[in-house]
This record gives C-alpha cells, structure tokens and sequence, in this order.
C-alpha cells in the first residue's frame, strides 16, 4: 500500500513538474553581434529588441555586443565547437563560406514553413542575397548592408571652378576633376589631394570596385576561385595606384579606412570613396555642403556590397533556432529594414522598405539618402571565398604593396592569385 | 634614470655626458608621442585632433562622452574583481611551486618543471576552443572565474622564483631550520621576503597583462556584469561610422590610469627590482 502510495505521489509529481515546465517554457536564446559603431547604434538594436520581446512574450533575447567582425567570428567558432553556440549571430556577409566550411550554421530554409515566410525571404533585393547563397541553399539573412559610394566637397569643387552639383562619371574624369581640385601651397606642399580611396582594413573591397568598373570579377561565385591576375584586374589596381604614382593627385602610399573620411571633413581630400555606412556621420560632421553619387564608371558602372548577414546555428536546441528565426523576420521585416536604415545609413535591403511613408518621408528630407538605390543595377557581389581571411590577406597585401610602390601591379596580383589558388586547392572538387 | 644613462663609466668628459643626456631625451620624446598625442586629444575639441594650438581651449567633454557612452564603473569594478583573483591565486600556486622545484627533491621532479616550462612556450590563445569547452562544461560561460580560470597558475611565474628561490643561500635555510622553523615557516620567513622586489616585478608585469587582455575575456563573456575594461573600450571602434579620436584618447587615458598611476607610485622599486634581479 504504502509502496502504490509512494507511486501514485511520484506520478503526480511529475506530472506537476511537467506541467509547470510547460506553462513556464520561455524560450531564451543569444543574439551575438558585432555593431562596431558606437553607443547609439547598440541603444537602437536593444530598443528593437525589447519591441520583439514584447511583441513575443515567450522568448527572451540576450543581445551579446561581441566585438568587431572578426573577434564576433572567433566568439561564435569557439562557442559552437564547445557546443554551447548562440541562437544567432551578426557576421560579415563574406564569412559565409568559412561559416559552412566549419559546419556550424543552418540553412534558413530549414525554417521557412509557410508562404509568408518564403514571400519573406523572396523580398530581398537580389543583389543582397547574392552573399547568402551557396550549394542551393540560402545561409543567411542581409542586416547591415552597405556599398561604396563617392562623395564629393562642393566648396572645392566651386573654388577649383568645378560644377558642384556634378560629380566625375568615369576614370578619366576622376583623374581630370582630381587634377584641378590638388592644391599646393607655396612652398610645392600639397595641402589639398584631388581624390582618395582607403587602403587599409578592407583594400581588396575597393579593388572589387575598380575591377567590376573595368569588367572584370575578383573570383567566381562558388568560392574556390579567383581571378587576380586578370588584365582587367591588373589594369585597375595600376589605375588606383597611377593616382597617386603616375598623376599625383592622390596621397601617396597606404590611406587608413578610418583617416579617410577625416581628411575629407577636414578639407585634405576633396573626393573620397568609402562606404555608404558613413553618409550619416559625413552629413553630420561636415562643414561644407556635400556631393554623393554612385561609383564612377570605366568600360561600365560597377560596386560591391559589403556588411553583415544574420546566421541561424546550427547546433543551438531547435526551440532556439525558431525563435531566431521569428527574430531574424521581425528584425528583417519591411518596417523595421526601413527604420534600420533610416537611423543608421546602412542600406535598406528590401525593395519594400524603400516604400514605407517613413522612408518616403526621409528621403524627402536627406535625398542623398537614395543614392545608394541608385547603385542597385550596377551591384556585384562582396568577394567571398572559403577560408576568405587568408585569401583576402595575400590581396590585400599585394594591393599595398602596389600602393606604396614596391612591387608592379602585374608582378603583386600574380603571386598572389599564385597564394590563393594554393589555399583554395583543397576546395577545387 | 637619466643619470643612470650618464654613468660615470659611460662618460668621461662633460661633452659627451651632455651629448647622452640629450638623445636620452630624444629618446624619450619618441617614446611619449604617442602618449601625448592621446593626452592632447583627450582634452581637446574634435577640431584640434591635427591642428596644434598651444592655446586651443581645455575641455573634459570627450571624458564625459566616453563615461557614458559605456557603463564605465561596472567594468572597473569586473577587471579590479578579476585581476585580484588572478594575481591573489598566482601568488599562492606559484609560490608553494617554485618552493617545491627549487628546495625539494621527488621523483620526476625534472620532467614535471619541463612540462612546466612547456606551457611558456604555448600561446593561451592556442587553447582557447579547449578553456572555453572546460568553462562551458562547468557551467561557467559568462563570469568572473571564467575569465581568470586559465590563469591561476603561471608557468613564468613559477619559473621566476623558482631561480629566485634558487639563489637563496643554504646557510639561511639551515639556521631558520636549527631554530626549530617547518618548511612553510621557511619558505614565509626566510624566503619570501628576499624575494620580494621580484614578487613585485612579476606582479605589476601580470596585473598589466591581464588589465589588458581582450580576447579571452571577450569571448567567454557576455554581459555586463561581467565584462573588463577592455572590451567596454571595443565600444568605440567603429569604422563604418568614422572614429572620433577625442572619446577613443578619454577613455582609453581614462582606464589605463589606475595602472600608470600604480606604476608611478611603484616606478622606483619596479625598476630597481629588475635591476637587481639583473646583478644577481
């Protein structure tokens, strides 16, 4: 008796326990990303946070700030290959290969389960997808996307007798306006360049510019291959480094990502190139009226995408994932793309968000906002290959060594698509 | 320290004696440049970052910027919680070691300060997969002891006093031994304090170190409660957005502060520490 007793109490213990385990069944999952762009842009990722948690009772998000880019993509390895992976991850859209390659992520159509969802993901611009595909399989979702855009000092323009509301439309006009805008001083120092584009951080993002301008592709959409060594490729780096070596009208040597928007704010460059994720911050700071436009052309217009992608892990418990999933859709949806973009100058991704009132509103206010629409038809694919940091690494060191003039274009984009077909051999079947 | 460079050895008239002391300031002007330029960015407007004006206006705007841009006391409190555990425990383990390879004779003695000596050769961010599986397995992801975990026991530090200990001569341990001291006694009495200007050495080097560390910190962290210093300074590398050197200069003179301060205060004993452990 006592023994069916201490059954029946056991039972309907569990039962309990079963029951309240339900009833309390919060799903909690990790958001990792990498928003290295200072407090404001951090508050606005947590305030549309806290509106999903809100709109979702059952899920609890805890937004992890997990560095820069490439520390975000340690953090996720490290944490996958212990087993204990976030629900989801920001990381650059260019990752994507090695993210596969590692097999620690899932395909977001695992997830789509209604054709909502698929019209969903269908709504993307084409050129932001290009990025999340491989093998057939969709692997991420866009966030923070950007492209590169020129921009352009209009008081330069005027006092070099310039129009300032136009900007240069091909190379040689680049070279021509360039020219007329680098001022001396008395003593033969430069104290104007005509033009700059970086050359540190992410060199090989600008080179895929000048090269897709002149028609040529840094390497093929399965990854595994790449074509540096092109005439066309070849041709555009000694157009880049003809700039400063050949015309003069470019600061010599190495420019650093992050000085080049300075000097342009501080009136040292009169054009620069950088990415469309600064067009805030340079509308904000700058003390005199500004030009943007796209890319100028060569043979045709031409520029990549860059930025970061939403990854789904694959190891994280499928509750989580489900609930990344929701998240990756609400954080993605058409009202909230367009309110990213509009706070912080990332691109707005869907061609839907370009459509909201508040966008239609914004855009009425800051036009220049637009402009990188406007690049949409020329967009090509960020250069992504399998393991991308060593094959970026020997382009990127061949493009510096171009820049401050220790090697030839030919001779520098030669060893290194020698470096690169040696890493990416493994993958070539 | 300059007079240290113009040694009596070193210079035999006023002329050279002259001639030292001006590179010795060379010198040292190359070294604080950079040091200044952060010190002139952080009190200054935006607009003074490349413009050099002695009279350009004082401001403490990029320190409360940068104050706020952060929560700032919360991540001096977890790095001043985490170095004090590490160093504490450092302290502990490699002392009771050092005293046993360097006093005591046992089996395997050899092999096991080998597979000590081992460990300096590693870089800690080599095993990171495995320190981050251990934490997990522990439950430990996302708190203090995590990030010290990896640390409380050094191989340069056992290494260090181990010779320290070695130099001690044998006579001073026979006499404590005949007044009737145990070996802990020993190793606290007799020990310990000849060793002290090294102790202090190797604690401001692995204080600084671990001050400093960003990697292991920012990836077995996740919020903030538990996260230093460091990673709060991540906060303002923002390529994308442009960088505002000003808050970088503030907070980055803001949190490294303690640490120069200790240094100041420690300066002569840290160097005449190294300077001994040199003769010796």
């Amino acid at each position: 008796m006592r023994k069916v007793l201490k059954g029946m109490a056991s039972l309907l213990g569990a039962t309990f326990l079963t029951i309240s385990a339900a009833s309390s069944a919060q799903v909690e999952l990790d958001f990792y990303y990498p928003v290295a762009v200072g407090g404001p842009i951090t508050k606005i990722v947590e305030d549309m946070i806290g509106r999903f948690e809100q709109a979702n009772p059952d899920i609890k998000v805890n937004a992890v700030y997990s560095g820069t880019n490439p520390e975000t993509l340690s953090k996720v390895l490290t944490a996958s290959r212990a087993g204990k992976p976030p629900a989801m991850a920001v990381m650059t859209a260019l990752d994507m290969y090695t993210l596969v390659d590692e097999d620690v992520i899932a395909p977001i159509d695992d997830f789509l389960k209604t054709e909502e969802d698929k019209a969903w993901l269908a709504g993307f611009e084409p050129a932001f997808m290009w990025n999340s595909q491989h093998d057939g399989k969709t692997w991420a979702v866009p966030f923070q996307r950007s492209t590169t855009l020129f921009y352009w000092n209009k008081d330069a323009f005027k006092a070099a007798g310039l129009d300032p509301e136009v900007g240069p439309q091909n190379w040689q006009e680049i070279i021509d306006f360039a020219t007329k805008l680098t001022v001396k001083d008395a003593s033969g120092n430069v104290t104007q360049w005509g033009v700059q584009a970086p050359s540190t951080l992410v060199p090989y993002w600008i080179l895929q510019g000048y090269a897709a301008q002149n028609g040529a592709r840094l390497g093929d959409e399965t990854g595994t291959k790449t074509y540096f060594d092109k005439p066309e490729v070849v041709e555009a780096l000694q157009f880049w480094a003809d700039l400063g070596q050949k015309y003069k009208v470019m600061k010599p040597g190495v420019i650093e990502w992050a000085t080049n928007p300075k000097d342009f704010l501080e009136g040292r460059a009169a054009m620069i190139t950088t990415t469309s994720g600064n067009l805030t911050n340079i509308k904000n700071t700058a003390k005199f009226p500004i030009g943007v436009q796209i890319m100028p052309g060569h043979k045709q217009r031409g520029a990549p995408t860059g930025g970061s992608n939403m990854y789904i892990m694959k190891d994280a418990p499928a509750e989580q994932q489900e609930a990344a999933f929701k998240l990756a859709k609400f954080l993605a949806s058409t009202e909230l793309a367009s309110e990213w973009s509009i706070k912080t100058g990332y691109v707005a991704t869907r061609a839907d968000a370009w459509e909201t009132d508040a966008m239609k509103a914004y855009l009425k206010e800051f036009p220049l906002a637009g402009v990188s629409r406007e690049q949409f038809p020329y967009l090509i694919p960020e250069f992504s290959t399998h393991d991308s940091q060593r094959v970026q690494r020997a382009i990127d060191d061949a493009i510096q060594a171009v820049l401050v003039g220790s090697k030839s274009a030919e001779e520098a984009l030669k060893a290194a698509q020698q470096e690169a077909e040696r890493i990416l051999k493994p993958y070539q079947d | 320290m300059i007079q240290a460079n113009a040694s009596p050895i070193a210079g035999t008239n006023g002329a050279s004696r002259a001639l030292e002391t001006v590179g010795a300031y060379m010198l040292a002007l190359l070294w604080a440049l950079p040091f200044l330029y952060v010190v002139w960015t952080a009190f200054h407007s935006a607009e003074y970052e490349v413009n050099f004006n002695l009279f350009a206006p004082i401001t403490l705007e990029n320190f409360v910027t940068a104050w706020h841009s952060a929560p700032f006391a919360r991540y001096f409190l977890n790095t001043f919680m985490l170095i004090t555990m590490v160093l504490a425990s450092q302290l502990v383990v490699c002392t009771l070691a050092a005293y046993a390879f360097a006093k005591y004779d046992f089996p395997g003695k050899t092999i096991l300060f080998f597979l000590v000596l081992v460990q300096l050769m590693i870089m800690p961010e080599a095993l990171m997969v495995e320190n981050y599986a251990t934490a997990a397995s522990l439950g430990l992801v996302d708190t203090i002891v995590a990030m010290g975990l990896p640390y409380l026991a050094s191989a340069f530090g056992i290494f260090l006093l181990r010779q320290t200990f070695m130099t001690v001569p044998k006579e001073l341990d026979d006499a404590a031994r005949i007044e009737g001291a145990g070996p802990l006694k020993i190793l606290l009495k007799v020990y310990v304090p000849l060793a002290k200007p090294v102790y202090i050495a190797y604690g401001l080097v692995s204080v600084s170190y671990h001050w400093n560390n960003l990697l292991w910190p920012l990836v077995v962290t996740n919020s903030v409660t538990t996260r230093p210093l460091t990673v709060g300074l991540q906060v303002f590398s923002s390529p994308d957005q442009g960088v505002q050197w000003g808050i970088i200069s503030a907070a980055a003179l803001m949190t490294s502060a303690p640490l120069l301060i200790g240094f100041l205060l420690f300066q002569r004993q840290f160097v005449q520490s190294f300077m001994r452990a040199g003769i010796k």
